[in-house]
């Protein structure tokens, strides 16, 4: 075999081989229990190839990411922080955008829609606080990656899209992700509806989630939303969305009333974080090259 | 609604800006008018055609009818293409991207002149083949260009986050700029062997130029946008064969035939073969309608005032600025209440249906029935018809009468022409107690003495559902403080004006432009004491509604709409008797800043994170958001004082709207455009005007670049015996960039009393290539007393252009006040005399550098113009935005009285040849 040929074939089978974990079984049950290391990124890449299956390459960028969420306040807490280190986000993006999966950046998912960026996402769902057992409605499944997310915070979720054969493929890849052991997402429930309408038979739900763009709140996710519940909304152009907090809340005189809020508690900061990653390291602001 | 106009206004802008006025500044170039005999004698004896050498072309262009149709119409297609280009961006996916490739493909003109420049004994001898490579790879190049550009579309959305697509938009600028290349160099090589015919070959490249503009007008009613390409192809197909006649060459004609039959077919059928000639983005409005599974479309019109489409489907629901409380307290929304309307793609807007009054309870809830809270059956007017939802509120309200006026005459035509419309609209516009202004709604009110209990100017725009790709710098003269005052003036005592506007900005920036634009009217309508004129209300990222009271609000009238805000758990801004407790005001404006540009490096990543100041601080006790604290400390400082220190010290720029600088783009302050440039992300919403920054300092590396080309290539052969060359440079950049300035300039002011981007591009495009033709004409007859005259021109020029910066409000509006037809004779009268006298630099100097045997400057001057035409028309915007349209004429007035200078280097002389210079 002469040199030339030889090395394109080896470069070959190493690209294919590369691609190959993404196919893997998950080697362990998941258990809601399981926590992987959060406080050391060799630790963590260990763990989760023994438990998860997963490609060490990606896991070594979430684990990088996830430093960045937390000092940018996007999580907030354990639970959070586990959610977002057990979700493999690179299984929810288009193979062409796999390579930059845990960059700061939303990702064309085609169809007109995008994958948020992590700090969206992470930030989005730390503010509607999910706790095992409560009821999450999405509107907007997109991807699959925020009800992903989410089913490592609760058992009980339900996501709705518009656009059927996004909705067709985005269920293929949960469907083919529970195949391969991810036991977690068997709590996702999926359809193909107009969201406006939320979903009727599951109500009421703890908490909501509306990720598409409409003029108006939809009246009936409102009167879908239970006493005390939450709905969080991304508005803006996608690179600097603003989320609206909604809180349902009863007044002493009976009277239901809704709060619009943000969820820094009125404080203004910066949606997007100053800071960038060189390196296993966390540096400075936007302004610092 | 405004999306339509929003897209031709950049279309129109860039016709003016790259296109039609382009080809004018580059027939300019070589406009030498037919001469009187004995100067044409000098002149031809000074550029006396070499003999040709062997094996090069021999034979010369003849003046025959078919040359010079031919030039007429390779200038038109030209023209053509450029704005077809623009309408495929338009429509495919956003106009300023396609204004930037275009802009910038244009400097290929530059690129030809500089090159023929260098290379001009080459081009001399083989002219002939030249033109016929040129016009043979026109067409074949306007088709493949445009379908490699359009299979792999950059996407403006992910300009930031994916390094790819500044790759892609990069190759849309090269690939559409090669068209314009075998253009240029066609136009070129007729000019420089033409030259003893400039005068008339100047005349049929002018006429053309202005004719065929029209005829794409015209063809913009007949062909969908992705066809549109088809126009340029024909003037191009009809120009080469009358070229290749006028030149006695049958077979080319045949060959030329043939390929231009190939290029149609070849563009008609490539969607056939799944090869798109128009990609729609993903990421268009319309795009989203198209993929709901029930969505049909009802209704399509394609004309110069935008592509409409209408889609029906039961997922469209729109209900701008709903209350929340409507969840509670409604039984239900009605089903299939609306059709969404699409202009360009862009959208969408909510066409209502004609509902029944059992359907209506949650116009209640909309923040638009405000007004009618206080006032019982008004006579209403709603200034922008849009798709019908003021005006049904305003007829389900009570309302005694009701008047709509709507700009865009395709809107018009679709909702007073269609049967499914009419049906589905209950044929509203036809309705008895519905009168319809045919024209903005604004002029109307300007000059009417009828008054009016009710004025409503609610969500002009489309809820920019699907804007990604930012928004393009529009003009909104409909919410300038001159209109503002125009509506508060045409307001019963006692009458009530409501504005309505989107308020999804976090920080806040249309909304404070609106406040304070609106504070400032009502100053110039009532005196100092406005405390008690305005109530206002928000809800956080969704809407705000200021409503004005001639009069002043009653105590009664404040408790009812109170209850009313409370029970819609809408936010009180201001209202008579508010009292604003500023004790966190400083701290919102500090942490607004901090929000965009945290002051400064950090070491601490944790401080740096979130946003150190704003972000670790408590949150207010009150409750109260950051963005409402920031709107009732705007009304407290408009009502009581001290706005301007305010607005000195908010994060972007609140400047309020005028006729002269009608802009909500353009939040960024000029002082910050260097900061934001690693967090663009941040501010896609003004990437419209961080894209013409971009396209400034590009066109101006570009130009300067070109420029400098001929100098790398033998400056001192080819200049050797030029004096003055640094200031005949400035010369011909002045006019490169003065004519166009003045243009694009000019096509933003006259939509002030024409009413619509599309008709004041076309009456200026056309009005001024057809006076500055008349200048051009007149010129030669100067040419002998040029030295003495021309001064006195540029003199007249510059008092002339500055002179309508400073007046031209006045006259516009006055203007407005006449019907149609005298409003375009006015606007032409106004157009004639500066435009008359622009004509007289160009053709004068080229003319003298012709006799003067300056061959090379003659070709560089011409890359020169055509190179300062782009920064020129990149200018207008930058200097629109920050000073108003006013400073752009004064500008470009500026520029012709620099002019002047150089004008007189022009004149110099060639020195005397050196031995070595002959030599070479």
């Amino acid at each position: 075999m002469r040199r030339r040929t030889f090395l394109t074939c080896a470069a070959a089978a190493f690209g294919a081989a590369a691609r190959a974990p993404l196919a893997w079984a998950v080697p362990k049950p998941y258990s809601w229990e399981a926590a992987p290391p959060t406080t050391n990124s060799e630790a963590f890449v260990k763990w989760m190839v023994a438990n998860r299956g997963e490609e060490p390459h990606f896991l070594a960028q979430r684990f990088g990411r996830c430093q960045m969420l937390v000092v940018n306040h996007d999580v907030l807490d354990e639970r959070n922080k586990r959610a977002f280190l057990m979700t493999p986000r690179e299984e929810f993006t288009l193979k062409r955008n796999q390579g930059r999966a845990y960059d700061h950046a939303f990702l064309d998912i085609g169809f007109g829609v995008t994958i948020s960026g992590p700090h969206v996402v992470s930030r989005m769902t730390s503010s509607l606080d999910v706790k095992l057992g409560e009821k999450v409605l999405e509107i907007g499944t997109g991807s699959g990656y925020q009800s992903a997310y989410l089913a490592n915070l609760t058992d009980k979720v339900w996501s709705i899209e518009i656009i059927k054969p996004l909705a067709e493929r985005t269920r293929d890849v949960l469907d083919g992700l529970i195949g391969r052991g991810y036991s977690e997402y068997q709590a996702i429930s999926t359809r193909h509806a107009d969201g406006y309408y939320g979903w009727p038979q599951a109500a009421p739900f703890d908490k909501i989630i509306v990720t598409c763009g409409i003029d108006h709140v939809p009246p009936p996710l409102l009167q879908q939303l239970r006493l005390g519940g939450i709905m969080v909304i991304p508005i803006g152009p996608p690179g600097a969305q603003r989320l609206l907090k909604i809180v349902k809340e009863q007044e002493t005189d009976g009277t239901i009333k809704v709060a619009r809020v943000d969820i820094y508690g009125g404080r203004i900061v910066p949606f997007v974080p100053f800071t960038k990653i060189d390196g296993d390291t966390i540096k400075g602001t936007h302004n610092q090259r | 609604m405004r999306t339509g106009a929003a897209a031709w206004l950049a279309l129109a802008g860039l016709v003016a800006r790259a296109g039609y006025d382009r080809t004018a500044r580059r027939v300019r170039t070589f406009n030498l008018r037919p001469l009187s005999r004995p100067l044409s004698r000098r002149i031809i004896g000074t550029m006396s055609l070499r003999a040709p050498a062997r094996g090069q072309s021999t034979s010369e262009l003849e003046p025959t009818p078919q040359l010079y149709l031919s030039v007429g119409l390779i200038a038109g297609a030209v023209i053509a293409l450029q704005i077809a280009i623009m309408r495929i961006f338009s429509v495919g996916s956003w106009a300023h991207f396609g204004s930037l490739v275009v802009s910038l493909a244009m400097l290929g003109f530059g690129l030809t002149s500089a090159i023929m420049c260098v290379r001009k004994d080459w081009f001399e001898r083989h002219w002939q083949r030249v033109a016929m490579a040129a016009l043979m790879l026109f067409g074949p190049l306007t088709v493949a260009a445009n379908l490699a550009a359009q299979q792999t579309p950059f996407n403006a959305i992910f300009l930031v986050s994916d390094p790819a697509q500044k790759w892609r938009l990069f190759g849309n600028f090269l690939l559409y700029m090669l068209p314009f290349l075998a253009g240029a160099f066609y136009l070129g090589t007729v000019f420089l062997k033409a030259q003893r015919l400039f005068g008339r070959v100047y005349f049929a490249d002018l006429t053309g130029s202005g004719l065929c503009g029209l005829v794409f007008l015209g063809a913009m009613y007949l062909l969908a946008p992705e066809n549109l390409l088809m126009v340029p192809l024909a003037l191009w197909c009809a120009g080469s064969v009358l070229w290749f006649m006028a030149l006695g060459r049958p077979r080319a004609i045949a060959w030329v035939s043939a390929v231009a039959i190939g290029c149609g077919v070849a563009h008609l059928a490539a969607p056939s073969l799944g090869l798109a000639s128009l990609a729609v983005s993903d990421y268009k409005g319309v795009s989203y309608a198209r993929k709901f599974p029930d969505s049909e479309r009802v209704y399509e019109r394609a004309s110069p005032f935008g592509y409409l489409e209408v889609y029906a489907s039961s997922y469209l629901h729109f209900a701008p600025g709903l209350s929340d409380n409507a969840a509670f307290n409604l039984p239900a929304m009605p089903t299939n209440a609306y059709l969404g309307l699409y202009i360009d793609g862009e959208g969408p807007s909510g066409i209502i249906r004609d509902l029944p009054a059992a359907e209506t309870a949650y116009f209640r809830y909309l923040p638009m029935i405000y007004p009618y809270l206080i006032k019982q059956a008004p006579d209403t007017f709603v200034v922008q018809f849009g798709g019908g939802i003021s005006t049904a509120i305003a007829l389900k309200s009570g309302s005694k009468s009701v008047t709509v006026a709507e700009g865009n005459p395709t809107v018009l035509s679709a909702f007073r022409n269609d049967k499914g419309l009419r049906e589905f609209t209950g044929d509203v516009l036809n309705n008895p107690n519905v009168k319809v202004i045919d024209y903005e709604g604004r002029l109307y009110l300007a000059h009417t003495d009828r008054r009016y209990d009710i004025i409503d100017l609610s969500l002009a725009d489309s809820a920019g559902l699907s804007s990604p790709g930012g928004f393009a710098i529009v003009e909104k003269f409909a919410y300038s403080r001159e209109a503002m005052t125009s509506y508060m003036r045409a307001l019963k005592e006692g009458g009530v004006l409501s504005v309505t506007l989107w308020n999804k900005e976090e920080p806040p920036k249309s909304v404070l432009k609106l406040y304070a634009t609106m504070a400032a009217a009502a100053r110039e309508a009532d005196g100092d004491n406005i405390a008690d004129r305005f109530f206002v209300v928000a809800s956080y990222l969704s809407t705000a509604s200021v409503l004005y009271k001639r009069g002043g609000f009653t105590p009664e009238e404040v408790a009812k709409l109170r209850a009313h805000t409370r029970a819609m758990s809408f936010d009180e801004i201001y209202y008579p008797g508010f009292a604003f407790a500023p004790t966190d005001a400083a701290t919102v404006l500090q942490d607004y800043k901090n929000s965009i540009f945290p002051d400064g490096p950090t070491q601490d990543p944790d401080a740096a994170s979130e946003g150190r100041k704003g972000g670790e601080g408590p949150p207010p006790e009150n409750g109260t958001l950051p963005a409402t604290t920031m709107g009732q400390m705007a009304w407290h400082h408009l009502v009581h004082g001290g706005w301007d220190e305010l607005a000195r010290r908010y994060v972007f720029d609140t400047r309020l709207l005028t006729n002269d600088r009608p802009y909500f783009a353009a939040y960024v302050k000029p002082a910050d455009l260097l900061r934001v440039s690693d967090r663009l992300e941040l501010l896609q919403d003004e990437w419209g005007f961080l894209l013409v920054w971009a396209t400034l300092a590009i066109a101006c590396v570009a130009a300067l670049s070109l420029v400098l080309l001929p100098l790398a290539f033998g400056w001192r052969t080819i200049f050797s015996r030029n004096p003055g060359k640094f200031r005949t440079i400035v010369y011909f950049a002045c006019l490169g960039a003065g004519y166009i300035m003045v243009e694009v300039g000019l096509i933003s002011k006259f939509i002030e009393a024409l009413s619509n981007a599309t008709v004041s591009a076309s009456v200026l495009i056309t009005g001024m290539l057809v006076c500055s033709g008349a200048g051009s004409l007149v010129s030669e007859r100067y040419f002998a007393r040029a030295r003495s005259i021309m001064p006195r021109i540029f003199l007249a020029i510059g008092a002339l252009l500055i002179g309508y910066g400073l007046a031209l409000d006045s006259a516009l509006d006055w203007i407005g006040t006449f019907p149609y037809a005298l409003r375009l004779l006015f606007s032409f009268a106004l157009i004639f005399p500066p435009a008359f006298l622009m004509g007289f630099p160009m053709p004068t100097a080229m003319t003298l550098l012709a006799r003067l045997g300056k061959d090379h400057m003659f070709l560089w001057a011409w890359g020169i113009n055509g190179c300062f035409s782009v920064v020129g028309a990149a200018l207008v915007p930058v200097i629109a935005t920050s000073f108003g349209l006013g400073a752009v004429l004064m500008a470009s007035g500026c520029a012709y009285l620099l002019a002047t200078v150089g004008f007189f280097a022009v004149l110099l002389p060639l020195a005397a040849p050196t031995s070595r210079a002959a030599v070479t």
